[in-house]
């Protein structure tokens, strides 16, 4: 009882500073003036960040019992009831600190990116709202709650995509994020509602007790069409995941998101709320676990998106859409280790990924703020004489990226797709040499933008090179501080992350015998340092290195190799300039098609049908029925009453004859 | 008394009832109306007799006969409406109307009748003696049994007065003529009698 | 002949209520030309009492008294503390616009009092005669106060309206309890459920001929479709204030009289009035919703929308459970309030010689006065249902209750129409923020209305995030 209340009321803290943060900055942030409130914010943070921490301790290191509670009952409404609650287990507290952490930072950060913008206080108060929405995400107890608070970082986040209003292309692209996740959402919804009708409960741990007994049960869904609800269910849920977490097909509004101020790309499109599809799958584990479909279905959309979204990174030239297809690619190597049932090595890939995109993102973004927010890279060039604190940084974030070893991806990335090579689910082998393949475009496009912006000839203007300095120190000192991560958090954690009997995250996701990869993997553990001396027998190794040779190669070596490729292979390039053809697709099918769709429908069923047949048949009808209708509204009192009582007569005939 | 007089004494004046207040709205003349309001009133006062309420059946004659009628009769002549215009929508809904009315009268009819409702379902309330008096009972329960319903319906008369005076009061209008009870309460003898003294008149002094 | 004096305690707030209705009548007689808002205080102050008393007696166990005519029980206790509470917004609300518009501050107050003392009578009957005298005392004062602008011509064609199909709803209702009587020998709620149950199908032909009449003359009260012709013509005929009151308290009265009705006395005629009733709710959410599109008279639209409403309030007593009764009584909580606000809103927009009544009129309302269009908006938000606002669960509940009532095909219909309705509130909502305002003053309302209204607006919504506690006093009454 005592460990409970403990448990309850760091987690409340955790979760409610952030947003008395989001009140404060946002209703009184005129008041208090611009200083006072990043400092409560951060403060706030702080706290919360603390909390999570001694969650952590509590849970991970002390090995007290998860917690599950509720603390409100919004609503008891027949047999459901809607519940506030908090499950605090080692997923919410391995999700919990890495939310807390990046969005310490990335405040902090803010302070010196946004220093010059009108609506200071009103990012800080959004910020903050989202830190508060992320924590409802991960410490719901129940889907309702889970609901809320995706729905609620989705909110913040097409605010903040929208942030600078004024900007025609931000408008656009925060009505995109929009249309894509409402698709997302539907499925997510659709799930919900799915368990709540056969599950009777939206309650995790009725549900995942309850999930054995319907591994039998079907749902007709079209007369004669018999589909297993498990399976059903789950592609409903992971529908809603491939929304929020951008997964092919419904991708396309990640790139557009970086219209938003670059601290947001950080904290809400890279480390974060992205990765809500990703905690989302996890965490439904037991139900995910049983059915094969599900799974990989999981497996082949991440591979699918790890390997060609990565390809699309390779060509942009905007510094942050370089790092945005990355995010993508990213996702998709979580979403790959998900279905291959390795559900630790995709959280564990969650967390590296968290340090090392804030990492990239905050280092594009100092790049920016020092190019005076153009971000286009064939403007700059030899930037790390000017910049040498940013240049480390990205540069290490580039090699964590580009899983080299020891850096903290490469024990993640190397993890998944060994998973992936071990596992035997359905579609792995195509999903591994998806990954593989992945492995040395990744390399490919981070050390391409890598060696564009920081090596080769200065190619900004003349005015701006000898503005150009390193970036003031709230805005460095994340970076160095992310950097720590990005170079030690594998090393240090994949052993009991992974491979562990009694892993860090326990029995806080739950993995079928049949398809435990990891334990097999285990086997071949032998701790941080000797997986650095056995990675050179791994094909995913050459790749990269591969791919930073080549990036090497066609940038420093022979520069002019880039534009002989592209003149040559034209037609690929279309292809990748035009993103696979989603968004002309979109445009095309969704956007014209409707507005044809409906032409069609006017002409001929308005016209003719409507026109010809209804109005002009059954048009007469209706008009004498509404000139009826008039009449009984005349306002004269004998025809209300003879209303009243004729609706009487009705009534009695009905009854005494019927 | 014999059930069949008795039927037949019902059926006369219930039939009187139903004609008097068809006769209440259908005439144009609304001195005739009141007059067959009346005819209306003294036949339901019948029928309340021969279910030995005679209390009931007096003060309706008293009260609703008596009073009411006359004032409805005053105000009537009081406005001289010699005939109300025509109703537009009475013809015209007729048909309508009158289906309706004998589909409501015939299910009536149908579900009172008595194979639903006859002697065989519900037996006949046996009667009182010569000594029962409806007076005497009605006294014993009004303030009783009854108090709650009673002093209710007090309320309600109480709210109409009210509600008309508000409704019909607007306020004294400069120029008429009304009592003033208190300056007649403090009227004193000397303000209603005026003692002129004259002087007798003199004599003629020849 | 032996006679106890009956137990007076039960009705205590219902005595104090007349007691100091004649008070009032007497002070405002002799002092309400030199104190003019005694009428008003006094008013307040009476209401505030009662309030108290009933208070008092809330968690007291069912008791019968006056010889088994009025009754005491949860339902009348926690309808009771409705009614006080929000006739005590209404006055508070109607107070500015009465001096306004001159009305008799004294009959004004005198008559409303009445009235609500005739809800309190109503919602504690256990007798057809006292719940039809309760009914009466309820609807004469509401007829009066109709008229009371008195050189309103619209004003008084209303009145009439009203009055007349008053009368011929109550004939209809007095004619079916007749009927009940003739069968049952007796006027006592639990006596004539226990004819009626007992009854043989065969004979009971007369009891459902009865009832069609007294679903009638609920209906009516109710303002239930195809009973609903007054409620248009006398919410727009009105002045607001009345409007305001029509449209809040006396709905949860009327609720409560056809609980008593239906399921306290009529229970073994479930199937009939089911059928009757799921009719009614049908054409009245069907109605109400789609003719309110078409006003552009605010006050009317108002009125159309409480038919659809009152259909969806049905929705939980035609469910026939003890969970769908709590439903609605959770809906007919939640709705008084709401259009209580809705129309305190257009009382504060008037001015003297305006009258607030177009949808036009809330035209940018949002740049005169942004609390307000927030206020409103919350209230308009939870007409529609739109959570998280308190009308999301108001509708949720009833349409979960006749969902477990195996009456799927209604909730569709029901939530159908509720998304056309959610069309008219968000129009409102678009002409206070998105239209430029013709009249571009500020709107000012003294602080009492002000708080009011803000405790009004704010309580949809608190109730909306914590609705358990006011959905566990419902369901307390029926369950417990």
């Amino acid at each position: 009882m005592h460990q409970d209340s403990v448990l309850h009321n760091l987690s409340l803290t955790m979760v409610l500073a952030p947003l008395l943060g989001a009140i404060v900055a946002g209703f009184f942030g005129k008041v208090i003036g611009k200083t006072w409130t990043h400092r409560v914010t951060i403060l706030l943070l702080m706290v919360s960040f603390a909390c999570a921490i001694y969650i952590a301790k509590l849970l991970i290191l002390d090995g007290m019992p998860s917690y599950n509670g509720v603390i409100y009952t919004w609503a008891d409404v027949g047999k459901y009831q809607f519940n506030v609650g908090f499950l605090i287990d080692r997923l919410t507290a391995v999700m919990g600190i890495t939310v807390t952490f990046v969005s310490l930072l990335v405040h902090i950060y803010s302070i010196g990116y946004m220093a010059e913008d009108d609506g200071y206080q009103r990012f800080f108060s959004y910020i903050s709202l989202f830190t508060f929405m992320m924590l409802m995400l991960i410490t719901a107890n129940n889907l309702l709650q889970l609901y809320f608070g995706w729905e609620g970082v989705g909110l913040v986040s097409y605010l903040l995509i929208g942030f600078w209003f004024h900007r025609e292309t931000a408008n656009f692209g925060s009505l995109k994020a929009f249309i894509a996740n409402r698709v997302g959402d539907m499925g997510f919804l659709l799930g919900i509602a799915a368990i709540m009708t056969y599950f009777g409960t939206i309650d995790y741990s009725t549900i995942f007790a309850d999930a054995g007994n319907f591994t039998q049960t079907t749902i007709t869904v079209l007369p004669g069409v018999h589909w297993n609800l498990i399976t059903v269910v789950c592609l409903l849920l992971f529908i809603g995941a491939m929304g929020k977490s951008a997964q092919m097909p419904l991708h396309v509004w990640l790139p557009e998101s970086m219209e938003g101020p670059t601290p947001i790309s950080a904290l809400i499109h890279a480390a974060t709320m992205v990765t809500a599809g990703v905690f989302m799958v996890a965490r439904m584990s037991p139900l995910f676990e049983l059915s094969q479909v599900a799974l990989t279905t999981v497996l082949i959309i991440g591979a699918v998106g790890a390997l060609f979204t990565g390809i699309l990174g390779v060509i942009q030239s905007d510094i942050k859409r370089v790092v945005a297809y990355s995010t993508l690619s990213q996702l998709g190597y979580m979403m790959v280790g998900l279905g291959a049932s390795a559900f630790s090595a995709g959280i564990f890939h969650l967390m590296t990924h968290a340090s090392f995109k804030a990492l990239l993102f905050l280092s594009a973004g100092s790049v920016i703020i020092g190019m005076h927010h153009d971000q286009d890279m064939r403007n700059m060039g030899n930037i790390r004489k000017y910049m040498p604190i940013t240049y480390v940084a990205f540069l290490v974030g580039a090699l964590s990226l580009s899983a080299i070893p020891p850096f903290a991806g490469f024990y993640s990335k190397d993890a998944i797709i060994d998973a992936v090579h071990l596992s035997t689910i359905p579609g792995a082998h195509f999903a591994y040499i998806c990954v593989v393949l992945g492995a040395f475009v990744t390399a490919l496009y981070s050390f391409r933008a890598f060696f564009m912006t920081f090596h080769t000839k200065e190619r900004m203007s003349e005015g701006l090179r000898k503005n150009l300095k390193e970036s003031p120190w709230v805005v460095w000192v994340p970076l160095v501080i992310l950097v720590v991560p990005s170079i030690i958090l594998g090393a240090m954690i994949a052993g009991p992350m992974l491979y562990d009997p009694h892993s860090i995250l326990g029995n806080s996701v739950y993995t079928a015998p049949q398809y435990d990869v990891l334990k097999i993997m285990a086997g071949h553990w032998h701790g941080a340092w000797s997986a650095v001396a056995e990675s050179i027998y791994t094909p995913a190794f050459w790749m990269s290195i591969a791919g930073v040779a080549v990036a090497w190669l066609s940038y420093i070596v022979f520069p002019r190799l880039p534009n002989f490729v592209t003149r040559r292979f034209s037609w690929v390039y279309y292809i990748l300039d035009r993103k696979y053809g989603f968004d002309d697709f979109n445009q095309i099918i969704f956007a014209r098609g409707t507005v044809g769709l409906g032409k069609a429908l006017f002409k001929y069923a308005d016209l003719k049908l409507i026109d010809d047949y209804m109005v002009n048949g059954s048009g007469r009808g209706i008009e004498w029925f509404s000139r009826t209708l008039r009449k009984t509204q005349s306002g004269y009192l004998y025809d209300y009453a003879f209303a009243m009582i004729l609706g009487l007569l009705v009534f009695l005939l009905w009854l005494l004859l019927g | 008394m014999d059930l069949l007089v008795e039927q037949i004494i019902f059926f006369a004046f219930a039939g009187m009832t139903v004609l008097a207040g068809a006769v209440v709205v259908a005439v144009r003349n609304p001195v005739h109306s009141v007059l067959a309001l009346v005819v209306a009133f003294v036949a339901s006062a019948g029928l309340w007799l021969l279910l030995e309420a005679e209390f009931l059946a007096l003060v309706l004659i008293f009260v609703y006969v008596g009073a009411v009628m006359t004032l409805f009769l005053f105000v009537v002549m009081m406005l001289n409406i010699r005939e109300l215009p025509s109703r537009e929508g009475f013809v015209r809904f007729l048909p309508l109307a009158l289906f309706a009315l004998a589909a409501i009268v015939a299910m009536m009819v149908f579900v009172i009748g008595p194979q639903h409702f006859g002697l065989a379902q519900y037996a006949i309330p046996a009667h009182h003696g010569a000594d029962y008096s409806n007076i005497r009972e009605l006294g014993l329960v009004l303030y009783t049994h009854d108090v709650y319903p009673f002093e209710l319906a007090a309320v309600l008369l109480l709210i109409a007065i009210i509600a008309a005076i508000s409704l019909s009061f607007r306020g004294r209008r400069v120029g008429t003529r009304s009592q003033v009870p208190s300056a007649q309460i403090a009227v004193k003898s000397a303000d209603r009698i005026r003692i002129i003294k004259m002087a007798s008149e003199p004599k003629v002094k020849r | 002949m032996t006679f106890t004096i009956p137990n007076f305690i039960p009705a205590i707030p219902e005595i104090f209520m007349l007691v100091m209705i004649c008070v009032i009548l007497m002070t405002d007689l002799f002092l309400g030309k030199r104190i003019k808002s005694i009428a008003y205080s006094l008013t307040q102050l009476t209401l505030i009492g009662a309030f108290l008393l009933t208070m008092h007696q809330y968690g007291m166990p069912k008791v019968y008294t006056f010889d088994h005519m009025y009754v005491l029980d949860k339902l009348a206790i926690l309808s009771k503390l409705a009614i006080l509470l929000v006739s005590f917004f209404v006055f508070l609300y109607s107070r500015e616009y009465i001096g306004m518009t001159k009305l008799p501050r004294g009959e004004y107050h005198i008559l409303g009092l009445f009235a609500v003392l005739g809800m309190m009578v109503l919602v504690s009957a256990s007798n057809f005669l006292t719940l039809y005298l309760g009914l009466e005392v309820l609807s004469l004062p509401l007829y009066a106060m109709v008229a009371l602008k008195r050189d309103s011509g619209v004003a008084s064609e209303a009145a009439m309206k009203y009055f007349v199909m008053g009368a011929l709803a109550s004939g209809m209702l007095l004619y079916g309890l007749s009927m009940l009587y003739g069968v049952s020998h007796s006027l006592d709620f639990t006596a004539v459920a226990k004819v009626v149950s007992e009854t043989s199908p065969a004979h009971s032909l007369i009891l459902i001929f009865g009832l069609v009449f007294i679903i009638a003359g609920i209906a009516f009260k109710m303002g239930a479709a195809p009973f609903h012709m007054w409620v248009p013509d006398v919410y727009d005929g009105s002045p607001t204030s009345v409007t305001l009151f029509i449209s809040s308290a006396p709905k949860i009265a009327a609720l409560i009289m056809a609980y008593r009705l239906l399921v306290e006395s009529a229970p073994g005629l479930i199937i009939q009035w089911q059928h009757v009733l799921m009719v009614i709710a049908v054409l009245s959410i069907v109605l109400g919703n789609v003719v309110a599109i078409a006003q552009s008279n605010i006050k009317r639209m108002l009125a159309y929308s409480s038919i659809a409403h009152m259909g969806y309030m049905l929705l939980g007593i035609i469910a026939g459970t003890k969970a769908g009764y709590a439903s609605s009584l959770f809906y007919v909580f939640t709705y008084s309030m709401m259009s209580m606000g809705a129309f305190a809103m257009l009382l504060m927009m008037s001015k003297s010689g305006f009258e607030a009544e177009n949808i036009e009129d809330l035209q940018g309302l949002n740049s005169r006065n942004p609390w307000y269009a927030l206020m409103m908006l919350l209230i308009m938000f939870s007409m529609a249902g739109i959570p998280p606002a308190v009308g999301f669960f108001a509708k949720l509940g009833v349409l979960e209750a006749v969902i477990n009532a195996n009456m799927t095909w209604l909730a569709i219909v029901a939530l159908i129409f509720a998304i056309v309705g959610a069309y008219y509130y968000l129009r409102v909502v678009k002409v206070m923020y998105f239209d430029d305002p013709k009249d571009a003053t500020a709107v000012t309302a003294p602080m009492d209305m002000r708080i009011a209204i803000t405790i009004n607006g704010l309580a949809v919504i608190a109730l909306g995030l914590f609705p358990s506690a006011l959905i566990g006093l419902c369901r307390n009454v029926f369950f417990g």
